[in-house]
């Protein structure tokens, strides 16, 4: 799959990776370095304090913690919808605190999905038109934004459904246009933020087992949730609390 | 060029989502704009009616009335003498004089005193040169000559108002009664646009006045005085001339610059309408302003996906102010429309030629899609500081 991000790379220097890869996954392409969170100004609150953690090419990792560990946070970050208040947040090795608002709404476009617990689809659009958001604004013919938006929906099972709106679908069949949503632009990693929240477990299992479809050599998932049978449908498990890593360990499939 | 269509689609699918509060905020352009090209259009045509009117009245006619001098107690006049003195006025080509008279009941026919008694018809002595001097010409017959003054024969011309009225048709011999006088209709008067009670008015020789009526000389109280060049150095003049210091006294007027003033008002009118068209405009924009702020609170979870698919804030507020935009551009066009709709109804109902400018069309139709974009300028900037993070609300 095609990487390529030649207008941010032209504006930042590439930093190495972050540590050598472990059997099935390749380089790290993000990395949090010694990152903390700290909202309020007069009374402040450290949602994430000095965590340093790497997402390798390839790994299906899960985030898990309590309410208020931070898990949350951490996912914005990731997904480079906020910025640290220290440390260095790199993706594809660019420090994404030195970007503007317009090159880093390009990488996260570019390099990021995200599924949310709610969906958050766009209510007016269809499920094509929803997926075809994604693919706005990056020089596609309306043709070929079509085709790979309806691409995405067939792998997700929904191709015969993409004229349909969220109102006419079902929670899992929402949850699935949000995931073809997420995957229609090839990203490096698809955020996924309790995607089973509001499903029933029929549902929540689909929902993983696609995830588990999508995961590819190129291709991270990372799950933040505090289900810890869905945490442990990953490879790796990093667990939070009070804002830090308080473990990171490699699972055998449950 | 094709990021271009593609803000514009996303902008006009956000529009037709939500069809109903499109079309309110779309109300305020289309009422201001509405408002001013129908105030201005209807202006126009009204002045080019007017202009049309002056064309045909033509602006060289004078009327002279006969002001109250040292005769208390009696109708003023202006002596028969001074009717040729004011036609020996260098640039006078043509002066009649006119005596409205009073008491007499006209009738078309015996029986009908009690309705025409209600419902007077103008008796109006004359000089024999009217039609020449108004300009006016004869639907049928003749006007009165010379015979008619010198013999004192009982006849009469009509306008046209009162030939409808009383049923007379072309060339037809008739009598009217005159307080049970008969005099026969020798013809029937056009049209007078200046003198608009002419149409409904009877015609006698000053002569008949005289004899029939007692009058006790054949003085009239109006002139009429056509005076090509010139003209208002004319119309000062005749007072003078009329009066030669004596007790009668004259005012004299142009009636056309009455036509003008009268534009002049429909000019202070139009600008009172343009102004509340205005109004109308900047209460729409801030309707505009309104909605899209609330809008924007509805829409924050659609504003935080887009940020988090890499829309970025300068994309996203595009977005909004294309919103506003196509809003004023649509507001602009159906405002002119319907604008342009009233003027020629208004027109159509009036009988005015429709006057309508295109660049007026085109020049509002554009400050309205101004007024919706800088309407728009505030809502797009709070949706494009909308933090994703906080509109997503992740679990």
């Amino acid at each position: 799959m095609g990487r390529g991000l030649p207008a941010v790379d032209d504006v930042t220097d590439p930093v190495a990776s972050t540590g050598g890869s472990t059997s099935g996954v390749g380089e790290s392409f993000l990395s949090l370095e010694g990152v903390s969170r700290i909202y309020g100004e007069e009374v402040q609150v450290r949602a994430l304090d000095d965590v340093s953690m790497e997402i390798r090419a390839g790994e299906f990792l899960s985030i898990v913690g309590p309410s208020g560990s931070g898990k949350s946070t951490m996912l914005g970050l990731l997904g480079v919808l906020d910025l640290p208040t220290h440390g260095v947040i790199r993706v594809r090795g660019v420090d994404v605190s030195r970007l503007s608002d317009a090159e880093r709404s390009r990488l996260r476009g570019e390099a990021i999905g995200f599924v949310f617990q709610q969906f958050h689809l766009i209510p007016h659009l269809t499920a094509l038109g929803n997926v075809e958001t994604a693919l706005l604004y990056r020089g596609l013919s309306s043709k070929r934004r079509r085709g790979r938006a309806l691409e995405a929906l067939e792998q997700v099972d929904l191709g015969d459904r993409h004229d349909h709106r969220p109102v006419q679908l079902s929670g899992g069949e929402q949850q699935r246009v949000a995931i073809a949503r997420a995957i229609a632009t090839e990203p490096d990693v698809v955020l996924a933020d309790e995607p089973t929240g509001a499903l029933d477990s029929k549902n929540a299992e689909n929902v993983l087992q696609i995830f588990d479809d999508l995961q590819t050599p190129e291709r991270s998932i990372c799950i933040v949730t505090h289900d810890l049978h869905i945490a442990h449908f990953a490879h790796r498990k990093i667990s939070m609390l009070d804002g830090r890593i308080v473990s990171d360990a490699s699972l055998e499939r449950s | 060029m094709r990021r271009l269509r593609e803000v514009i689609g996303v902008a006009v699918a956000g529009l037709t989502a939500r069809k109903v509060r499109t079309l309110l905020i779309m109300l305020g352009p289309v009422l201001g704009v509405a408002a001013i090209v129908s105030a201005i259009g209807i202006n126009e045509s009204s002045k080019g009616h007017l202009k049309a009117k002056l064309q045909e009245l033509g602006t060289d006619l004078i009327v002279v009335n006969a002001s109250s001098g040292l005769g208390f107690g009696q109708d003023p006049v202006i002596e028969a003498a001074a009717v040729g003195r004011v036609k020996r006025l260098p640039d006078v080509v043509a002066v009649t004089g006119t005596r409205q008279m009073s008491d007499i009941v006209t009738v078309p026919f015996a029986g009908a005193e009690d309705y025409y008694r209600a419902f007077p018809v103008p008796v109006i002595a004359s000089g024999l040169d009217l039609p020449a001097t108004l300009e006016v010409p004869l639907v049928s017959g003749r006007f009165l000559n010379d015979f008619d003054e010198s013999s004192g024969a009982r006849v009469a011309v009509i306008g046209r108002d009162l030939a409808d009225e009383y049923g007379y048709m072309r060339g037809e011999p008739r009598t009217i009664l005159l307080n049970g006088l008969e005099y026969g209709v020798i013809g029937v008067l056009d049209y007078v646009l200046l003198e608009p009670s002419m149409d409904s008015a009877v015609f006698l020789t000053f002569t008949s006045a005289v004899d029939d009526w007692g009058l006790v000389d054949p003085d009239p109280s109006r002139l009429y005085v056509r005076a090509p060049v010139n003209t208002r150095l004319v119309a000062e003049e005749i007072p003078t001339v009329v009066s030669l210091g004596g007790p009668d006294g004259a005012n004299s007027s142009v009636p056309t610059d009455l036509l003008d003033a009268q534009s002049q008002v429909d000019e202070s009118l139009n600008n009172l309408t343009k102004m509340m068209g205005g109004l109308a405009l900047i209460v729409g924009g801030v309707g505009i302003a309104n909605v899209m702020s609330i809008s924007v609170i509805q829409r924050s979870s659609e504003i935080g996906i887009r940020r988090a698919l890499g829309h970025s804030r300068g994309t996203i507020a595009i977005q909004f102010l294309f919103e506003a935009l196509v809003v004023g551009v649509l507001g602009g066009i159906v405002g002119a429309g319907v604008g342009a709709g009233v003027v020629w109804g208004v027109a159509e109902q009036r009988g005015y030629t429709m006057v309508l400018s295109m660049v007026g069309l085109v020049g509002w139709a554009l400050v309205s899609v101004g007024v919706a974009v800088v309407a728009g300028l505030y809502p797009s900037t709070k949706a494009a500081r909308l933090e994703p993070l906080e509109t997503l609300r992740l679990g």
